[in-house]
């Protein structure tokens, strides 16, 4: 599978010059699925600029994990939802309290949206990710809901060959030791078990987390605790905090490399997602960027 | 992948993180009864930890712990009236005796509760051990 990062940061845009190289955008990534069609993952701020390049008419499915801004701001300057030959499927997690579509008709409407959901002109379909698992463009996809702050889904894509899990908004190791417990008790492990490429959370270096225990976002070294009791084969460090620049980034990801290595692995396996990255994952050894 | 979770619900999860931190004695149980973890002060009230003892069936703890009757014979899970309301999806509350692993007999009151978190029903109950100190049952 093929994958290029629209956006990486979590919680806020944060453009500026220091933040150049990781970029500014929120949570998007784009998937190409084996039947061609698109596979997108959430629809922060990075969606805009995916969007500006879509030429042909598009048959798109979005998959959110969750409805935080950082998730779905994007969705609002996505061109492809003011074309009437766009197809869009929505898919996020259920709630009991309101559909997803009555729950995204929040943020599109007045008085925080000049637009109104029904007067988007595509064809736009909102549906509650199912809890087995489904098909799209050839892929198989499992959804299971993960720690975080309210109702939040990580997403595991299958194309029989190569597997990729995306877990960007997680806080595995709120209230525990993810080192001594047993996999079962685990959140997110069957969504990340041995997956060919693992992108997830690492908000926050471990220095970091004191001050944010339960904010729903990860420290460095669970990220990796967890990527290496999952057996992922490749990480991305994703959901990068607002306020880190491009040098502390560089820093962390230098940190994170020596930290997977002491764990046993290849430190080149590990990398710090970032706007503009192309890669091509390879089943069962490590992916290579395109 | 095969098709089947190896593991917990969400939902378990954090009530398990939730009870490790609690100094109450507590318990999990999942959909079919088994009880799937307790927490140190639970252990203080059984007289032995969670990692001795593993996840037990409802039929190995009731042979392990109790409930017991008047004549202290064991009562089986089934007939509990709070597992009645917990499998109808209802909270409950109840007295009774439990068995520490020394023999011991100690009253307690527990309070149970189902853990619901879609339609299809519940995933399992937290219990909560509320112990008579007269009778050494403190945490």
């Amino acid at each position: 599978m093929k994958l290029r990062v629209w956006g990486a940061r979590g919680s806020v845009p944060a453009p500026g010059p220091h933040m150049n190289r990781y970029g500014g955008n929120t949570s998007c990534i784009e998937l190409e699925l084996p039947n061609g069609e698109m596979l997108i993952l959430d629809a922060g701020t990075g969606i805009r600029t995916l969007g500006v390049d879509l030429n042909t008419s598009p048959r798109i499915n979005i998959l959110l994990t969750h409805l935080h801004l950082d998730h779905i701001q994007g969705l609002m300057f996505f061109a492809p939802c003011f074309r009437a030959d766009s197809t869009i499927t929505i898919w996020g997690p259920a709630s009991p309290e309101a559909s997803l579509e009555d729950r995204i008709a929040r943020y599109i409407s007045a008085p925080l949206s000049p637009v109104e959901v029904r007067e988007l002109p595509c064809s736009v379909a909102f549906r509650d990710a199912p809890p087995t698992e489904w098909e799209l463009g050839g892929a198989t996809i499992r959804a299971e809901a993960v720690t975080h702050r309210g109702p939040t889904l990580g997403y595991r894509i299958s194309d029989g060959e190569t597997t990729i899990a995306y877990i960007p908004d997680h806080e595995p190791g709120l209230g525990t030791r993810l080192g001594e417990l047993e996999p079962e008790w685990i959140s997110g492990y069957d969504l990340a078990k041995d997956a060919d490429l693992l992108i997830h959370d690492c908000q926050y270096a471990d220095d970091e987390y004191d001050a944010h225990v339960g904010w729903g976002h990860s420290k460095l070294g669970d990220t990796l605790t967890f990527a290496h009791r999952v057996g992922a084969r490749r990480l991305m460090l994703f959901h990068h905090d607002p306020l880190h620049s491009d040098e502390f980034l560089d820093g962390l990801a230098e940190e994170a490399r020596a930290r997977w290595e002491k764990l046993g692995g290849d430190p080149e396996t590990v990398s710090m997602g970032a706007e503009g990255d192309e890669i091509a994952v390879r089943p069962g050894v490590q992916a290579v960027h395109a | 992948m095969d098709g089947r979770p190896t593991q917990k619900p969400l939902e378990l999860i954090l009530a398990r993180n939730l009870l490790t931190s609690l100094s109450t004695p507590a318990f999990l149980v999942d959909d079919e009864a088994t009880v799937v973890f307790y927490n140190e002060a639970a252990a203080a009230v059984l007289g032995r930890s969670f990692e001795e003892s593993g996840a037990m069936t409802a039929e190995e703890w009731t042979a392990a712990f109790g409930p017991l009757d008047r004549d202290g014979e064991p009562v089986k899970v089934d007939r509990l009236a709070t597992t009645e309301a917990i499998r109808a999806g209802r909270p409950a509350h109840a007295t009774f005796t439990i068995r520490a692993a020394n023999g011991t007999p100690r009253t307690v009151e527990a309070s149970a509760f189902p853990i619901v978190a879609s339609e299809e029903g519940s995933s399992g109950a937290m219990i909560l051990f509320w112990p008579q100190p007269s009778n050494g049952g403190s945490a």
